[in-house]
């Protein structure tokens, strides 16, 4: 997939641990784990509109489109 | 009506699937010694005139080899539909356990649709050989019904129904 997810650098730049973001936001560990390496096949807007509120942060900020090899293609 | 539990119709079918899964086992068992007997006195006429009348040991001992074959096929055909209940039994635990799209029902119903097509050219061959073998006495009707193939195609299509429900789940778990 050519969507790059940025949380980890977003939570950085937050000084915000995964865990303090999982209990802000209600999304568990094990599936933010899953977001910020990339395996997420789909984000709900309802989990986009929650992590964008906790790290008062835009769509964009967190997930950038990078053209690769893949592209216009889902990896299986 | 309840979709699982007691009283369900899922209950019901539960049961049936049991009970022919059983069935089916003793049935096989049953066949695959009458096959193995039938085999082993028509090679010994001595011991076949001595046990049985004249009447019944005479025949037996002429056509022994083909009624054992018959009754070989006979045993094949029983192994091919257990075969398909212990796959729907399968089906249906995974359904029970609230998860009927599994990756694996997918290749299970494939199978199925495999046993029963192989059942059905099974039938037309074992039609054709029992014709052969027992003296031109129709032991199975061998002709062409459009109804078994078309339970084929059903069970086809439903294996793709299901590959499609899996990967929808595979997405669904990976959806934050």
């Amino acid at each position: 997939m050519s969507i790059r997810v940025n949380l980890d650098r977003v939570l950085l730049e937050r000084r915000m641990s995964l865990t303090e973001l999982s209990d802000r936001v209600g999304v568990t560990i094990a599936n933010l784990s899953i977001l910020k390496t990339g395996k997420a096949r789909a984000i709900r807007f309802s989990t986009l509109d929650a992590l964008c509120r906790e790290l008062n942060c835009q769509p964009g900020d967190l997930m950038t489109f990078e053209h690769g090899p893949g592209e216009g293609h889902d990896e299986d | 009506m309840r979709a699982l539990g007691p009283g369900s119709v899922s209950s019901f079918l539960k049961i049936i699937l049991d009970v022919s899964y059983y069935v089916l086992w003793i049935w096989v068992s049953l066949l695959a010694l009458v096959t193995i007997l039938v085999l082993l006195l028509s090679f010994n006429t001595d011991l076949l005139t001595s046990i049985l009348p004249s009447e019944l040991a005479e025949p037996l001992a002429k056509n022994g080899p083909g009624s054992a074959a018959a009754l070989a096929g006979w045993a094949l055909m029983s192994g091919g539909w257990m075969a398909i209940v212990e796959r729907l039994r399968k089906i249906f635990a995974t359904m029970t356990l609230g998860d009927p799209f599994h990756p694996e029902n997918v290749r299970r119903l494939r199978v199925v649709g495999g046993i029963l097509a192989a059942l059905e050219v099974g039938r037309y061959v074992f039609a054709a050989l029992t014709r052969v073998l027992i003296d031109g006495e129709k032991v199975v009707d061998g002709s062409f019904t459009l109804n078994a193939w078309f339970s084929v195609l059903v069970v086809f299509v439903l294996a793709e129904v299901f590959r499609e429900g899996a990967r929808l789940r595979r997405e669904a778990e990976l959806t934050i």
